[in-house]
């Protein structure tokens, strides 16, 4: 009897010590000790029955999105930038048969690109802007390429994306310069802070702040010493004080904008968004985005904060900085980083209740890029299709298992998530991890016109380590998946 | 020679759980997709989804531990959502009601097993 009541007792304690986050170290998918070549494998993917999967065309350095022109032929951009401060060319390559491609167009030194889409016998790219600003181009066939819009406020951690066209605008996402409005010593180890040094973030809409400041390392002062303070939606080591008005402007950060589809002014659709990375229309023509949620980074550091499915509503505020999926994470054990202090407001007064989100996806699982099933022959019609590029750990935050690395669906009435192309294996991961040659980092996902087949840019091997991101080039793979038999 | 045995079977009882720990129950990885049986375990995944999937993405490990492979029995696991455990928070009646815990707990059962 006493030995079962020391039981009792014992399993419970070991397992909450097995389980302890804080005395666990980071299992992020990118950390491995070394970097493998790149292969490739179909067999080591699993897909629910009656799928297959094929590798379209390897070799490709950074791909982020696929595309289709009105003759159904495949298109793939190359981001020509990537975290860890790879500068490259980005690039508009037609995928041939046979796994060749023919390079259409290419862009200035100011990736990434981050996303394309096909209207009308033209391409129209976000061109991220992390040296220039972000800009949306319209690519003609024979590669010569229009600006339509420049000098988004993108110079900073997240970039300018999407586009998808409706009703004549082109509609593109905005992200954050920072993770949650505070610039800090993480600015610079993205390398951005060095080049812009008065960069931050922009509100869409006057706002007003509670006046907090944060004090950091003065990582801008000559070697690196003293201390820096530093306020919300303001350049770095410039304080705030409380009941300060910050005017906002259009383009702002952290948003959705449109313009006309042959340019002009952009207009606000909705913000308060920390990076509106995918846009996609369903069906029915609503637009969805899905939003990178809060890292635990930074002056400001947030824990806990799912990536975000939402439909977008015009004219609202999401939440960012105060809220994570519609819930406010101030003074909320859930969004406290382990053995540091709660999460202070930054606005004084929010805009608006934020709406609640369509489907939470996991912490750091970088769910990005998607599109939705439009055809009952591929199954899941309505569904929306995701591309989860996978964790960032330890950069990002620590996590006890590798997140993302893989597509997921999404019923966007139930708000469930359910696996649908993941790596095989004992654990979940990219799949150089474990030395296979399977899905390394899915980044989008974008049917085809038929709706019979699924194509998935997959960016790459991603190397990190907690001083550094590594990118490895010529390691990007498209992948089709098709119903068995179509 | 009675110890000998006893010590053998113990190790193989924990070979086998530490062996089930290990494996990885997540669909598609076992050839099939999981699908709600009934209202509760239906009604127990949204719930899933709206509260535990960010941490724990399809049962398996994440900014939290994996539940799907946890040999801890389901009141535990209740326990530790009531009570919190270390990083992770506490959910009151308000949160999640007694009966919308219950059918989180059918749901990963259902998930653990199908």
């Amino acid at each position: 009897m006493k030995k079962w009541l020391s039981l009792f007792f014992i399993c419970p304690f070991l397992l909450a010590v097995t389980s302890c986050y804080r005395m666990r170290s980071s299992h992020g998918g990118g950390q491995i000790s070394s970097i493998s070549s790149r292969k490739i494998n179909t067999s080591d993917i699993a897909l629910p029955p009656g799928y297959k999967i094929e590798a379209v065309v390897s070799g490709l350095t950074f791909p982020t999105a696929v595309a289709f022109d009105d003759e159904q032929r495949a298109y793939v951009i190359e981001a020509g930038y990537s975290y860890g401060e790879v500068f490259g060319e980005p690039k508009l390559l037609r995928i041939e048969p046979g796994g060749t491609t023919t390079q259409i167009a290419k862009g200035a030194n100011n990736g990434p690109w981050t996303g394309i889409t096909f209207y009308k016998g033209a391409f129209y790219v976000a061109e991220g802007g992390e040296r220039e600003g972000g800009k949306i181009l319209r690519i003609n066939m024979d590669g010569s390429i229009k600006e339509l819009i420049a000098n988004l406020p993108s110079v900073g951690d997240h970039h300018t994306n999407g586009p998808v066209i409706k009703d004549g605008y082109i509609y593109f996402g905005q992200g954050t310069a920072t993770n949650s409005s505070v610039v800090g010593p993480d600015n610079k180890e993205f390398g951005w802070l060095m080049r812009k040094k008065d960069f931050h973030d922009i509100p869409c809409a006057d706002i007003v702040l509670n006046g907090i400041n944060f004090t950091s390392e003065n990582v801008l002062a000559e070697g690196s010493k003293g201390e820096a303070t530093t306020g919300a939606y303001s350049p770095f080591n410039q304080s705030t004080i409380p009941g300060e008005i910050k005017k906002g402007s259009i383009p702002c950060t952290g948003s959705i904008l449109r313009i006309p589809i042959d340019g002009g002014a952009p207009e606000l659709v909705a913000w308060g968004f920390r990076n509106p990375f995918g846009l996609a229309l369903n069906e029915q023509g609503r637009l969805y985005i899905t939003e990178n949620g809060y890292d635990d980074r930074g002056s400001r550091p947030v824990w806990g904060a799912g990536d975000v499915l939402w439909e977008v509503r015009p004219g609202l505020w999401y939440g960012w900085p105060d809220y994570s999926a519609g819930k406010s994470i101030i003074d909320d054990e859930e969004f406290k980083v382990p053995g540091k202090d709660p999460v202070k407001a930054i606005l004084q007064i929010q805009p608006n209740k934020p709406p609640k989100p369509t489907a939470i996806f996991g912490v750091h699982s970088s769910s990005n890029g998607f599109d939705f099933c439009t055809n009952a022959a591929f199954g899941y019609a309505g569904e929306a299709f995701v591309a989860q590029f996978g964790d960032m750990a330890p950069k990002a935050g620590k996590v006890l298992a590798p997140v993302g690395f893989k597509v997921v669906r999404v019923n966007i009435n139930s708000g469930v998530i359910q696996d649908f192309a993941v790596n095989k294996g004992r654990k979940n991961g990219p799949a150089t991890r474990f030395k296979r040659g399977g899905l390394e980092r899915p980044v989008s996902v974008k049917f085809d016109p038929s709706g019979k087949a699924m194509y998935i840019a997959d960016f790459g091997i991603m190397r990190l380590t907690k001083k550094s991101v590594q990118p490895q080039v010529k390691t990007g793979v498209i992948w089709k998946i098709t119903k068995e038999g179509s | 020679m009675k110890a000998n045995k006893i010590s053998i079977v113990i190790l193989v009882a924990a070979a086998i759980v530490l062996y089930s720990c290990a494996l990885r129950k997540s669909e598609p990885i076992v050839g099939k997709t999981f699908t709600a049986k009934n209202m509760q375990v239906q009604h127990g995944q949204e719930l899933y989804m709206k509260h535990c999937q960010k941490c724990h993405p399809g049962g398996e490990g994440g900014l939290g531990p994996a539940l799907n492979s946890t040999p801890a029995p389901g009141f535990l696991k209740k326990l530790q959502v009531r009570a919190g455990l270390g990083t992770m928070p506490s959910f009151n009646h308000q949160e999640i009601a007694k009966e919308d815990l219950k059918d989180i707990g059918k749901y990963l059962k259902a998930l653990k097993h199908f």
